[in-house]
């Protein structure tokens, strides 16, 4: 007898590893054959003198799967998530460059062959090598016909990764989504800088760069440059970093709404009493030298910040709406301040300071309020970063010693008391305990946990106290990986931001195009055409003053910000809410697409089912139930066979005693002989009991009922005489059917997917209630049979947690993965359920309808705003009212304050609701 | 070439604000001549004014249009 582990390529799941363990048991002198898809191995048990390894592999191969030596053994890597740009590139003369990329995913010398095929085949490539140790590919290409980009996608095409180094720099000094732009804009023009993607609501800058070509440092000063600051994020104290940061911009904004408000009202009171002739007054606030230095005052500290803004911004020949601000508050002061020092005739005895005081007020107002629901949006992040236990005990030398959590390494052992949070995830080596995962999870009722079980970092234990070896610290355990995740989908941009992105980023040049013409329109028609003088309720006026009193409101009521906050806000309190609810979504092009979802497709095995088998039914035919599971536990107990495992557990859950058989032999494909009690017992398939000249046929229709419903049936014989029937399947999850109604309330079709045969597929789907059943599907057909969904018009979400469902996962709409499952299939999904509840799925896509709805809603009243305020503005009612109407520069700046903080505060509405 | 960008930009949006100015300066001063409402102190001022945003516009506008033609060449 004689072990040997054979290596295979090509097992992705349970169902192939069963295949390939019954062709090596198929084998003549094969007793024993286990397979592992993970390790792509089996491990066979056979008999030298009855059959050679040869043949086994032979018989394996039959399978169609291939067996492959240890030292070819070439995994297939698991494509990285992250790709990009060439490390270095040097330009030869006649049009011949190098480049040098940093590669990802290669296992072995083969892999680094593949690539250098690969590479070498691209038409303009002279020569690549590709070095396996370094994980190098050196590149020398013609410029003139090719590009590093098209390495990039040749490398990843054939699965592997060209890695990149990024970085997260925080920002501040941003006011609007045009800050955002312009600090992008600036890092891509930056050398060596080959993505940069800036979040105004998040205040940061995730940069993917080249260090060989420009540094951390260098990055910050070209954002500097443009005048903005810039620093480098430290996870470690970034929650009370950010809270620091928000606090002082709160406080600066209070401070300074407090001095433009307490100047403004005797400013507007002065300026207003004189020009109304309001008697009330008193007349030394009607003086205009105190007008001005009260104006001034308000103008140099609160008001700084626009024209220091501007400034900075116009050094580096960008925009932003600083500049709409400054120019119109700029404008009113300097023609208030002319009236007052210079005689510039009858018409310029006003003075507009309180213009120019009401519009610093109300926008300082609007960027407090801003300041303040901003730091809500982010709560999420801040919630999580703040779960990390600061703390942890660790077991040195026998004794406890405390030390901070990020000191903490993988393989010590931690120890955790009652009430205490644990560290960091690892596996429970001692004690038993029940710990509240529902920040992690969201389930709220507390887990048990006892040796062997897996514990996260940041849940709360709650009864006992537990040792556990640390197995993630740091940036890998799962809060971390929360933390980035939904990090990275609140970087992210939706596809629908990109209007928000255009809108905004020409709109300050837009608006003031406008004001140039409606000021050109006013002083040259408007002002002669509908006689204003005569018309116009505030005494005389000049035609240059009237046309920049309206021209100075287009400029102040146009302000982007509620378009460029109505994307970014709303996709962060959706992501936000899904990480609370244990959903995470990878950014806003997934809540997108689920919008547009009509299907869900179902990977069977581990996500509607429990993807292990489990006893099902006893039929006793001669003796009692727990007699005939008996026998069958006994015979089973020598057996690795999952379905064996099942026969046992289900006797154990009975309270069944389980001895050991006097001889155990495994009937490859047939079933098992033990001798028990004196008595020979079989337990297996018809052919066994067949074989062994029993009669079937009283069985056979409650054989064929029990496999009608998805069941695997043995028959259980002692001394040549069946004495029972035993069921064994893959049981549903707890709410598998609630899903499924819930998505069918929805208006979804549901489909399921899975390899089994059709009999069982259906009776699954019948449980459950599924529309579409598509059965004996191999494991490379499930991304196929998507793409045959889609081509019939459906948008199609799949569900899913194996490896083998990775590629369906990437061909569908969208990808949901559920959190128990593999870490490909988790990375190749945009939606991903930790706490493994199919119930989610709902709740996922339901949460993506809401996110964008809010964003629509969201966009639909910021530019509803610009749309009704500009025209207004611009004084198209005033030919149509009685008296004449014209739009205030204050309520401009009034109504403009409004519309970013009812856009943030409607995506707050989001809070509310629950899932 | 960020150098030569920078350079012909202020030049483009100078001469091209300057354009616009001398335009309205031309309309203005016929308004002025046409009209008693109006008064030289209005055609300054509104010179300045006009100038200060035909510099912001043009001044975001000219950049682009430069750097691609400098890139054809």
């Amino acid at each position: 007898m004689e072990d040997v582990l054979i290596k295979i390529k090509g097992m992705m799941c349970e169902h192939c590893e069963k295949k390939v363990s019954e062709a090596a048991t198929s084998v003549k002198g094969v007793n024993k054959a286990s397979s592992d898809h993970k390790k792509g191995q089996v491990k066979v048990s056979y008999d030298t003198s009855i059959t050679d390894l040869e043949d086994i592999k032979k018989a394996i191969a039959a399978s169609g799967y291939e067996v492959i030596d240890e030292e070819e053994a070439c995994p297939v890597p698991v494509k990285q998530a992250v790709a990009l740009p060439p490390v270095k590139e040097e330009a030869k003369s006649g049009g011949i460059q190098k480049t040098t990329l940093k590669l990802t995913g290669m296992t072995c010398a083969s892999c680094a062959q593949n690539i250098e095929k690969v590479l070498n085949k691209i038409d303009g490539v002279k020569k690549a090598t590709v070095n396996f140790s370094v994980e190098k590919a050196t590149i020398e290409y013609d410029a003139g016909k090719v590009n590093p980009a098209a390495f990039e996608n040749a490398i990843t095409g054939i699965g592997y990764g060209v890695a990149k180094p990024e970085t997260i720099l925080k920002i501040g000094g941003m006011h609007c989504a045009s800050c955002a732009l312009n600090i992008e804009t600036a890092l891509k023009k930056t050398g060596g800088i080959t993505s940069a993607n800036v979040s105004f609501p998040l205040e940061q800058a995730k940069i993917i760069y080249d260090p060989e070509i420009v540094s951390i440092p260098e990055i910050k000063k070209a954002i500097e440059n443009v005048g903005y600051t810039a620093s480098e994020k430290v996870d470690k104290t970034e929650a009370d970093r950010e809270q620091r940061a928000r606090e002082s911009e709160i406080k600066k904004q209070k401070i300074n709404f407090i001095i433009a408000a307490a100047l403004a009202v005797p400013i507007s009171l002065g300026d207003m009493g004189r020009n109304l002739g309001w008697a009330f007054v008193p007349e030394v606030l009607k003086n205009d030298y105190l007008l001005f230095i009260l104006a001034t005052i308000v103008m140099l500290f609160p008001g700084r910040q626009f024209f220091e803004g501007t400034y900075k911004g116009l050094k580096h020949g960008v925009t932003d709406m600083n500049l709409l601000i400054a120019t119109g508050t700029g404008a009113a002061y300097v023609i208030s301040a002319a009236a007052t020092f210079l005689d510039l005739g009858e018409a310029y005895k006003h003075t507009y300071y309180d213009t120019a005081a009401l519009l610093i007020m109300f926008i300082v107002l609007g960027r407090y309020l801003e300041a303040l629901t901003k730091g809500k949006t982010s709560e999420a992040i801040r919630k999580l970063m703040g779960l990390q236990a600061k703390t942890a005990r660790i077991l040195v030398n026998g004794e406890e010693k405390e030390i901070l959590v990020e000191n903490v390494n993988v393989n010590d052992i931690v120890i955790v008391r009652p009430g205490e949070k644990i560290p960091v995830d690892g596996n429970v080596v001692d004690g038993l305990t029940a710990i509240d995962e529902s920040m992690i999870t969201g389930e709220s009722i507390p887990v048990e946990k006892t040796v062997g079980s897996e514990v996260i970092g940041a849940t709360m234990n709650k009864t006992g106290m537990i040792k556990f070896t640390a197995t993630k610290v740091g940036a890998d355990t799962a809060l971390a990986q929360i933390i980035k995740l939904v990090e990275d989908a609140q970087t992210q941009k939706a596809p629908i931001q990109k209007l928000a992105d255009i809108v905004a980023g020409h709109f300050i040049l837009a608006v003031h195009v406008l004001a140039l013409a409606t000021f050109i329109f006013w002083f040259f028609i408007g002002f002669e055409y509908f006689n204003v003088p005569a018309t116009f309720g505030m005494g005389m006026i000049s035609p240059f003053l009237f046309s920049l009193l309206i021209s100075i409101t287009v400029l102040i009521i146009s302000c982007p910000c509620a378009v460029g906050l109505a994307t970014p806000t709303a996709i962060m309190v959706g992501t936000g809410k899904g990480a609370e609810n244990g959903i995470l979504i990878k950014g806003g092009e997934a809540l997108e697409r689920a919008q547009k979802l009509d299907t869900v497709v179902f990977d069977k095995t581990g996500t509607l089912t429990k993807g292990e088998p489990s006893l099902t039914d006893v039929i006793a035919i001669k003796g009692a139930e727990n007699e005939i599971l008996k026998l069958a536990a006994v015979a089973e107990k020598g057996s690795e066979h999952p379905l064996g495992e099942a026969i046992l557990k289900g006797a154990k859950v009975r309270g069944i005693e389980i001895p050991d058989a006097q001889s155990f032999k495994a009937i490859p494909g047939r079933g098992i002989e033990v001798k028990f009690g004196g008595k020979r017992v079989l337990v297996g398939t018809r052919k066994l009991m067949t074989e062994n000249n029993m009669d079937i046929t009283p069985q056979n229709s409650r054989m064929e009922e029990l496999e009608n419903q998805g069941k695997t049936a043995m028959l259980v014989s002692s001394d040549n005489e069946i004495v029972g029937i035993i069921a064994v399947a893959d049981t549903l999850k707890e709410h598998s059917k609630e899903a499924v109604s819930e998505l069918h309330n929805m208006g979804f079709t549901v489909a399921m997917i899975t390899g089994d045969n059709r009999r069982t597929a259906d009776a699954i789907a019948k449980q459950v209630g599924i529309d579409i059943v598509l059965s004996e599907v191999l494991p490379e057909e499930k991304a196929s049979q998507i793409k045959k969904l889609q081509a019939e018009g459906k948008k199609v979400a799949m569900v899913g947690d194996g490896i083998n469902d990775a590629p369906a996962l990437m061909q569908s709409d969208v990808g949901i993965a559920i959190g128990s499952g593999t870490d490909v299939a988790i990375e190749s999904a945009q939606i991903v359920l930790i706490k493994s509840d199919v119930r989610d799925v709902a709740k996922s896509i339901r949460l993506s309808k809401l996110t964008l709805n809010k964003i629509k809603q969201n966009l639909f009243w910021a530019f509803f705003y610009n749309t009704v305020g500009i025209p207004i503005a611009a004084g198209i009612l005033y030919p149509f009212t009685d008296p004449p109407f014209l739009l205030n520069p204050a309520l401009a700046a009034a109504a403009m304050a409004t519309s970013s903080v009812s856009v943030t505060l409607n995506t707050l509405l989001m809070k509310r609701i629950k899932l | 070439m960020e150098n030569k960008t920078g350079y012909y930009s202020v030049a483009a949006s100078t001469v091209t604000s300057i354009l616009i100015v001398v335009l309205f300066y031309i309309f203005a001063i016929q308004k002025v001549g046409s009209s008693p409402q109006y008064t030289y102190t209005d055609v300054y001022a509104g010179m300045f004014y006009v100038f200060l945003l035909s510099m912001i516009v043009s001044a975001s506008i000219w950049p682009g249009v430069i750097e691609k033609r400098l890139k054809k060449q």
